[in-house]
């Protein structure tokens, strides 16, 4: 037998008694056996250690240990109900399941400080240099300042629109539902946002995503946009909480439009008879 | 796991059963310390109840805690270091199981000096052969845990059985 060969096998040796080898590995290791003295005794050393091995009297942990372990839950879930989680721990959050926000952060940041220098430097009106700008742009500055603070916030206020869209996008239900009630912080929502949220209404697969969705929608009702939007996605909701969440939603707004798409709903074969009887409800005191 | 992330603590006394004896194996094989290996089965715990937004349920739990748990023992070898070497504690207590018919006797003294063996191996061979006999786990997820290649686990069981036999052997 080529050595080298029984050398390259013997590392396999611990794989094929472990049973972690694939079956092409196993197949050879065991032809080679057959026609290997050597391999073999090895094979059969090794065998028996470990077996011994997993004969090892290893001790057991105490039952004080369970009771430690409680105590210490219980401890901290005191602990976090005390705490409500803030701004910050949801950056946290953000920032520890996306490593890569706290790049895009960070450079935004730069970014913005940078641009700030700048803008605060400049001479007031057009023209000069970075030099001699300092004087001139603070005396004439008051109006200035103002509307870089304006420009500022809009930039904030558009990076908080791009996380959003972003966690709308992604693939676990809890960061979506994180992303819709981010709109809590956006005062004004524009077209985009409105559009993204309107379609999460409409065609995520998640229950939970949606009825957060529908409530985030609610606050921006008086934009004929997201009324429009939520009339129309009566008929798209196929779930029964759905169905009902935006017949009371309706009512509320005192929509007189959602009356012609839920009647339709109720022409509907096999609509969920609690539903039924809600919308018949909703329909006599919208109409 | 991701429903102790978004909050539900009750899943983590789930996990704790579910867990914390292979974990105090582990540990117990690393240390050969009773004591020391509870309290960083407790230790390891309370690292996931604060980290629990670190996992993203990308991996398998149990490659998390082995991570953890390696973090947690590094602490304590350092801080072991600082305080000075204390000889692992090998509790030889003789327990009453009545007296022993002699090829009995033979093979537990046999399997506590194998025990030992294991004890004096390098850290480096005695945590493969222990997540690979111990706790099997597969080599993949040796790799994961170790952050080394699938081809370097095998190498390194290899090398861990031949060092043990050789000590093994010797006695």
């Amino acid at each position: 037998m080529n050595s080298m060969n029984c050398e390259k096998r013997k590392e396999l040796l611990a794989g094929w008694m472990d049973n972690q080898l694939t079956e092409a590995e196993r197949a050879e290791m065991e032809a080679h056996l057959a026609i290997c003295a050597e391999c073999r005794q090895e094979m059969e050393t090794n065998r028996r250690l470990w077996v011994s091995m997993g004969e090892v009297p290893v001790p057991a942990p105490s039952d004080k240990m369970q009771v430690r372990f409680d105590a210490m839950l219980e401890t901290y879930r005191q602990e976090q109900t005390n705490r409500r989680p803030g701004l910050f721990f949801y950056l946290r959050q953000l920032f520890a399941v996306r490593p890569g926000f706290t790049w895009a952060y960070s450079l935004v940041l730069i970014v913005v400080g940078v641009g700030l220098g700048y803008f605060l430097n400049r001479p007031a009106g057009a023209g000069g240099g970075f030099g001699a700008g300092g004087d001139r742009g603070l005396a004439s500055g008051g109006g200035a300042d103002k509307q870089q603070l304006q420009t500022l916030s809009a930039q904030v206020h558009e990076m908080r629109e791009m996380v959003l869209l972003a966690l709308l996008e992604n693939p676990s239900a809890s960061e979506r539902i994180r992303g819709v009630s981010y709109t809590s912080e956006i005062k004004a929502v524009n077209k985009n946002v409105v559009n993204a949220l309107l379609s999460t209404l409409n065609n995520d697969p998640n229950n939970n995503v949606r009825l957060i969705t529908l409530e985030a929608l609610t606050h921006y009702a008086e934009d004929p946009l997201v009324r429009e939007g939520l009339v129309q996605s009566i008929l798209h909701q196929e779930s029964p909480l759905m169905q009902a969440a935006l017949a009371d939603v309706m009512l509320k707004l005192q929509e007189k439009k959602a009356v012609r798409p839920l009647k339709e709903l109720l022409q509907q074969k096999g609509l969920n008879e609690m539903v039924r009887t809600k919308i018949e409800q909703t329909l006599t005191r919208l109409i | 796991m991701l429903k102790v992330r978004s909050g539900d603590l009750d899943k983590m006394g789930l996990l704790f059963q579910r867990y914390h004896r292979p974990l105090y194996g582990f540990l117990y094989h690393m240390t050969s310390q009773r004591e020391s290996s509870e309290d960083m089965v407790q230790n390891v715990f309370y690292r996931m109840l604060r980290s629990r937004h670190t996992f993203t349920g990308e991996g398998e739990f149990k490659t998390w805690m082995y991570h953890l748990a390696r973090n947690v023992l590094k602490d304590h070898f350092k801080k072991a270091g600082r305080e000075g070497y204390s000889a692992p504690e090998t509790e030889w207590e003789i327990r009453d199981d009545g007296i022993l018919p002699g090829e009995q006797l033979e093979k537990k003294m046999e399997l506590e000096m194998l025990l030992q063996r294991i004890a004096s191996l390098s850290p480096e061979s005695r945590e493969v052969l222990v997540l690979s006999r111990y706790q099997d786990l597969k080599y993949a997820e040796i790799a994961a845990v170790l952050d080394i290649s699938v081809g370097a686990v095998k190498v390194r069981v290899h090398r861990a059985i031949n060092q043990l036999k050789t000590l093994y052997l010797q006695s």
